[in-house]
């Protein structure tokens, strides 16, 4: 526990922010809620009877992804291990963050 | 599931919400206060107490408040999607509308630091680059937790405020 869980939550907060980015950027998201109707469709839909919503689709992306890629961190040689920099933790989901800041400028510079 | 709850679940759900979201931000407040401006021990003054708090007792509470709040979010959030969102749209408030777009994703970029951020939280004060990292952690959560406390607050309160 002690000497794979940094391994897995290092990995997990890089992948995580990644995919999740990605996932926003190129609407990737793994199931479509519709809430006027009250019904979850698998993969991207359209809008049907109002609004479809695709945040939690685009956050199971990013949660399974960035699991599966914090396991296999954790199967990764100590060797391979000790040069993953822990710093990555938090600058991929600072820049993620940023990401976020430019692709919603429209809705604060127009 | 989501949006069929009534109109006075939602309300009781966000008021919930709101309240956790309070509880997190004392915790997360008093911890980045306290990675980044350490007091000198005893504190005397009430600033320098509220910088003196033993800041890792806090972690386990804005793991678990964090998560409690964002799935009450995410509840109440189809809600906001079919009711409130389109007003904003209707009445043009553009920097309030992307200002919740950008809460709700960094909302979720901040659950993926979670792990990180308990883990590294866990680790003696001594090592000093555990330090590092776990002080800038906390202090990201923090930026995040005021951003989507503030957001909330003002949408919540949107048609009233300012006019």
């Amino acid at each position: 526990m002690s000497r794979l869980f940094p391994r897995f939550a290092i990995v997990f907060a890089v992948v995580y922010a990644l995919v999740y980015a990605l996932a926003v950027w190129k609407n990737y998201a793994l199931f479509t809620y519709h809430p006027a109707l009250n019904e979850f469709g698998f993969g991207v839909q359209k809008p049907k009877d109002g609004p479809a919503m695709y945040w939690y689709g685009w956050m199971a992306n990013a949660a399974i992804a960035g699991s599966l890629a914090g396991l296999l961190a954790c199967l990764m040689p100590d060797t391979a291990a000790r040069r993953l920099w822990p710093g990555l933790a938090w600058l991929v989901p600072l820049c993620a963050m940023l990401f976020f800041a430019w692709l919603l400028r429209g809705y604060f510079l127009r | 599931m989501l949006a069929a709850i009534g109109g006075e679940v939602t309300t009781t759900l966000l008021i919930v919400h709101g309240l956790l979201a309070v509880a997190l931000l004392g915790a997360i407040t008093h911890q980045a206060a306290a990675v980044l401006l350490p007091a000198a021990r005893p504190a005397g003054s009430f600033t320098g107490r509220f910088r003196a708090v033993p800041a890792p007792i806090y972690a386990n509470a804005v793991v678990v408040l964090y998560v409690l709040t964002a799935i009450l979010g995410a509840i109440i959030y189809a809600e906001y999607r079919i009711t409130i969102r389109i007003v904003l749209e209707e009445l043009q408030l553009r920097v309030a509308n992307g200002s919740f777009e950008l809460k709700e994703h960094l909302a979720a970029i901040g659950l993926g630091m979670l792990p990180a951020y308990w883990w590294y939280w866990r680790q003696p004060a001594t090592e000093a680059s555990a330090a590092r990292v776990r002080a800038t952690l906390t202090v990201i959560l923090a930026f995040v937790v005021w951003w989507n406390f503030l957001v909330g607050h003002i949408v919540n309160n949107i048609r009233g405020f300012g006019s």
